[in-house]
């Protein structure tokens, strides 16, 4: 049941893949060990538990549906209630002498840490956003530098999450021209793979900062190559303009998905539903939420700067370092061009200097 | 069974929640509540784990007892309280936005009873206990605890067919909603490790459904 769930997680991120909710051990976890808090995705499970070889230490898998950290916070199915249950629940409280919780910092618009910290009287600290510094976190004695603090979309990560999310669109397309356009399977096949290829690995190359500009600018040289090959080739430039049109459709496609996949660009697909009147699908709401209204421009962050009392959760949680640390010691607004609305400062901010207001329509 | 899963789809809905629920149930999910809503008497304080838009709550008022309820779902809340206003059922009904995590906040020795449909099988196994564990602390010593749910056959026969119909009616749930329900393997045997002594027990819809009443052990 192991493999073909892992694959199920790589290849089909956009259904969930939930794994036993509870306390697991790594190592031989005695009752000094650090107690760390995931998602229930079968996949991200895995990983961690790969990342923390040769690490003595508690994990609590909390409930998210079946979904990872990131994607379960933004749609709160990993949130407060998800980290209190599993704590109380658990029963790690028999099991370590400390009460000292470490969360995922991606979970951030999810989960309330004041809220955790009220409701099961355990402290709570943010690990680093990645995985793989989490042995290094653990050895410098819980302590996180700003690289740990990022989020970062390298192009493992873009490979990673793009395979995860595209794969099963893909797999559909292929099975749309298998049925109704035989001759070109073929050259979809190749053609779609070479597009997801660029467009992942290319990606901080191409010009724009949103996944939808970046694409426009490949399908303008490749609509300017259309007109091209219709003046130049004859009959047989059908083939290629088959292709070309493909490879077109497919790129905007992509792009338009690529600022969903990663915590550290704006989703333009979110916003775009929206707008559509496309509210929801399944279970997965688009209009009406805090996060497509400040994407969408109906809402935007204010920053009270007299009600910040300086505790710096906006700062710990943001995974862009939108917030910075002012000269008195309160956060100050420094990049608001780098903010991708995913709601983490807004949820952790107790004293509610920062919050989400309607703008004039 | 149908219905069981079905709710997972529905919970995204609150506010057409019990009309549907009912529909594709085919007027079972009421029964059901109906059913258990008829173990309580008069002036019972009960807790409702899960109490959702709060249909079997105002059914237990109706029959004279004072409820608290609980639910994890806020839109469903949301509904709860329009029914306690439309209702007029201040006084007698109190909502609370919490899940079973929060039950280690109830008072000791409070309820006359305790009741939970369709909600136990939502919950991982340490919730599960947990709950039941919890339940027990908050019922008075001879206090009842009143289950409605899913639950594993008795006989292998019967798991196979359950399991036979189940498969495709989850799958089709899980690629609609998401989301899925898990029957509870040994209901009774939790029941007992919480403190609550086995009462009664009734089966239905091929063995895959069950009403348990248990009562709490009166002090040590």
């Amino acid at each position: 049941m192991s493999f073909p769930k892992t694959l199920w997680g790589l290849l089909f991120r956009l259904f969930p893949c939930p794994t036993n909710l509870g306390l697991r051990r790594i190592g031989n976890p005695g009752p000094e060990s650090p107690v760390l808090v995931t998602c229930n995705f079968d996949l991200t499970v895995k990983r961690l538990t790969r990342a923390l070889r040769g690490v003595d230490a508690w994990l609590l898998v909390a409930q998210s549906k079946g979904v990872n950290v990131w994607c379960a916070a933004g749609a709160e199915a990993f949130n407060t209630a998800s980290v209190v249950s599993v704590v109380k629940t658990s029963g790690i409280a028999g099991q370590v002498d400390h009460r000292k919780l470490i969360l995922p910092p991606l979970g951030a618009p999810g989960i309330c840490a004041e809220e955790v910290e009220r409701e099961t009287g355990w402290s709570t600290h943010w690990g680093p956003v990645r995985a793989g510094d989490l042995r290094r976190y653990l050895e410098i004695g819980c302590r996180r530098d700003d690289a740990m603090k990022r989020a970062t979309y390298g192009w493992q990560e873009r490979l990673d999450t793009g395979l995860g999310s595209l794969f099963g669109f893909y797999f559909l397309g292929a099975v749309g021209f298998a049925l109704f356009g035989r001759p070109l399977l073929l050259d979809y096949l190749v053609v779609g793979a070479a597009c997801f290829a660029a467009v992942m690995l290319l990606a901080p190359r191409l010009p724009g900062r949103r996944g939808i500009t970046k694409v426009l600018f490949l399908d303008v040289l490749l609509g300017i190559a259309l007109i091209a090959t219709g003046l130049l080739l004859d009959d047989g430039g059908q083939h290629v303009r088959a292709d070309l049109i493909i490879a077109i459709i497919a790129l905007l496609f992509f792009g338009s998905e690529l600022g969903g996949l990663s915590s550290t660009m704006r989703s333009d697909l979110d916003p775009l539903l929206a707008r559509l009147g496309i509210g929801a699908l399944g279970n997965a709401a688009f209009a009406g939420t805090i996060r497509t209204e400040l994407l969408n421009g109906e809402r935007k962050l204010r920053y009270d700067r007299e009600a910040c009392v300086a505790c710096h959760s906006c700062i710990e949680v943001c995974p862009r370092g939108v917030w910075v640390e002012g000269e008195d010691g309160r956060a100050e607004f420094a990049r608001p061009e780098a903010c991708t609305a995913c709601r983490a400062c807004l949820v952790q901010c107790g004293p509610e200097a920062i919050k989400a207001v309607v703008t004039v329509k | 069974m149908f219905s069981y899963v079905f709710m997972k789809i529905l919970e995204g809905r609150p506010k057409s929640y019990d009309r549907w629920m009912d529909r594709v149930s085919r007027g079972r999910v009421r029964e059901i509540k109906e059913a258990v809503a008829a173990e309580i008497k008069p002036g019972d304080r009960v807790l409702e784990i899960g109490c959702g838009t709060g249909e079997l709550s105002s059914m237990m008022i109706a029959r004279g007892a004072a409820v608290d309820g609980f639910d994890l779902n806020p839109a469903m809340l949301e509904v709860a309280e329009e029914r306690l206003r439309t209702e007029g059922l201040e006084g007698r009904l109190s909502l609370l936005a919490m899940g079973v995590g929060g039950m280690d906040g109830l008072q000791t020795d409070l309820y006359d009873a305790v009741v939970s449909t369709l909600v136990l099988s939502e919950l991982s196994d340490d919730e599960r206990r947990f709950a039941l564990r919890q339940a027990s602390r908050a019922l008075k010593p001879g206090g009842r605890l009143i289950i409605a749910d899913e639950v594993v056959p008795r006989t292998r026969g019967r798991r196979i067919l359950h399991a036979l119909v189940r498969i495709p009616v989850t799958v089709a749930t899980y690629l609609v909603s998401r989301a899925a329900t898990r029957p509870i393997q040994d209901l009774v045997g939790d029941m007992a490790e919480a403190g609550i002594s086995f009462g009664s027990e009734k089966r239905s819809h091929a063995d895959a459904f069950t009403l348990v009443v248990g009562r709490k052990e009166s002090g040590p």
